[in-house]
């Protein structure tokens, strides 16, 4: 079972998705904020990260960076309320970018591509 | 066999900056004083060297690269007298880089006139760190760069699985270890040794497990844009041929490809973002090439082209020019159909290329008028819908090219 981490700091927004992606199957963990967001990869190892960017006590664009400093391969969707973001260049480090919706079709589709997502011999060391 | 000039008799470098060129005396300057300011300033303690690699220019170039005022010593590489092509200047820097031994090799565009000190250290910088190829990111017009957005960036995104945004734009960074694999490639075809050259380069490095990544230069990329319908010359062949010669020789990487992952991004955090300048496109002339397109290569797109990817170009031939549209996913399959098309070469190489041309023409026409009331934001989000459009398109590649349709 894939496992997905979801760092988002509204709670509704993190039982709504958790909810919706364990029934997909998923296995779903969350948390509210960005402390301390590395050593719970560690620990965690999820499949997946969907990043909230607009939190109260952190910018997800800059934990993107940090994550992708660590953890190169973990696939990112960046899922924000806003679209605006998008034109952030920093954006780009990131699988996909999601406009939050309660429809989470997009979000879905964009997780299975993330997953499904295949390169030959992708070097380890990026 | 090439020229040189070698003042200095420098025989070892750490790091190179190259400037491939040819009839650049006016402009060569510029990029080669910036060129040195980079490298004193981020570089002090490595021994760096600038070349410029020419090809024999008559206008002066030589003399003006030479006589440019720098700290860092320079060397003048040309092809013999009557061989051009910026890929044999490429392959020149390749040899003499893998002579002084170089770690870092950072090439930049001869008629750059928006090139800061800071390029060199952004596409350098990543090559001291494991990365062994480094793209540019800039933001440019959104009328700029029409291969590249219709062509180039989808295709090696969609074919190759990597996000590189410019793949074709000229400045790039590789390791010495890339520029000995370089080297050793067989594939030094007529359209690589000219302007195929930098989507060589990437896609050699994208099939070569090389660690890429982007690298933000902070300033949009001010050359000499063209109207894409006025002079689009020999470069879209040189570049859409290799394209279509890579997918020949490289079939057993990119068919395991799917969808597309994200490269490193180096580089943020260099203040106010600057806009480019615009870029004039005659959209009426696009559309009458399109149109021409018909009396010239009907019956060759009727062979080229999948019985349903036709009927689909048939209505956009009957589309005015106030509701002209060109669909992406017609698109993707028109360029799709003449990459296997080139590949099984039944209708002969040349004129395929060239019937793909008004094509390209009808498809950038849509493209110009859709963006026309966008930002350049929303413009680049269209861009990335065009490529999750093409990475959709993989399947039918695939189908198409192994004919199991």
């Amino acid at each position: 079972m894939k496992k997905i981490l979801i760092v988002d700091d509204e709670d509704v927004i993190r039982m709504l998705y958790g909810e919706e992606l364990e029934d997909e199957g998923y296995n779903v963990t969350t948390t509210g904020t960005g402390h301390g967001l590395i050593g719970l990869v560690e620990s965690e190892k999820p499949d997946l990260i969907i990043l909230d960017i607009k939190m109260a006590e952190h910018n997800g664009l800059d934990l993107l960076q940090d994550i992708r400093k660590e953890f190169y391969n973990i696939p990112v969707i960046l899922c924000s309320a806003y679209s605006s973001y998008k034109g952030d260049l920093k954006s780009i480090a990131a699988d996909y970018y999601v406009v939050k919706s309660a429809d989470l079709s997009e979000l879905k589709q964009k997780i299975k591509m993330a997953l499904e997502g295949h390169i030959p011999f992708q070097s380890t060391r990026e | 066999m090439h020229i040189e000039e070698n003042p200095n008799d420098i025989r070892a470098a750490d790091l190179i900056v190259g400037i491939p060129s040819y009839n650049e005396a006016k402009l060569i300057s510029y990029p080669t004083q910036m060129a040195s300011e980079g490298l004193i300033k981020y570089f002090g303690n490595k021994n760096s060297v600038i070349i410029n690699c020419d090809n024999n220019s008559p206008d002066g170039t030589r003399d003006a690269f030479m006589n440019t005022p720098t700290e860092v010593p320079k060397i003048y590489l040309s092809t013999p007298p009557g061989v051009k092509g910026k890929g044999n200047n490429v392959r020149n820097l390749f040899k003499k880089s893998c002579d002084l031994g170089a770690q870092a090799v950072v090439v930049v565009d001869a008629d750059l006139k928006s090139i800061t000190p800071r390029w060199i250290k952004n596409l350098a910088e990543p090559l001291f760190e494991d990365f062994g190829f480094v793209a540019p990111l800039y933001i440019r017009h959104k009328y700029d760069g029409t291969i590249t957005n219709n062509i180039a960036y989808p295709m090696t995104r969609s074919i190759y699985g990597r996000r590189v945004r410019q793949p074709i734009g000229g400045d790039f960074g590789f390791s010495g270890e890339l520029a000995e694999i370089y080297l050793k490639q067989g594939d030094w075809t007529p359209a690589v040794v000219e302007f195929g050259i930098d989507i060589w380069m990437t896609t050699t490095a994208m099939c070569h497990d090389i660690p890429i990544c982007q690298s933000y230069m902070g300033r949009p990329k001010i050359h000499k844009p063209k109207d894409p319908g006025e002079s689009l010359g020999p470069m879209f062949l040189q570049v859409v041929g290799t394209i279509f010669d890579i997918m020949t020789k490289k079939v057993a990487f990119w068919k395991e490809v799917r969808w597309s992952k994200p490269t490193a991004i180096f580089g943020f955090g260099l203040g106010e973002m600057e806009m480019p300048p615009p870029v004039d496109i005659n959209l009426e002339r696009l559309y009458d090439k399109f149109q021409a397109g018909f009396a010239s290569h009907d019956a060759l797109w009727k062979g080229i082209l999948s019985t349903n990817v036709y009927k689909k170009l048939s209505e956009v031939k009957t589309l005015g020019f106030a509701d002209f549209e060109f669909p992406t996913n017609l698109w993707a399959e028109i360029l799709i159909d003449f990459a296997v098309a080139y590949k099984n070469g039944a209708h002969g190489r040349e004129g395929i290329m060239e019937s793909l041309i008004p094509l390209y023409y009808g498809r950038t026409c849509s493209f110009v008028i859709e963006l026309e009331p966008m930002t350049i934001q929303q413009a680049e989000e269209v861009i990335e819908d065009q490529c999750i459009v093409f990475e959709r398109s993989k399947p039918y590649l695939l189908r198409k090219w192994f004919d199991t349709e």
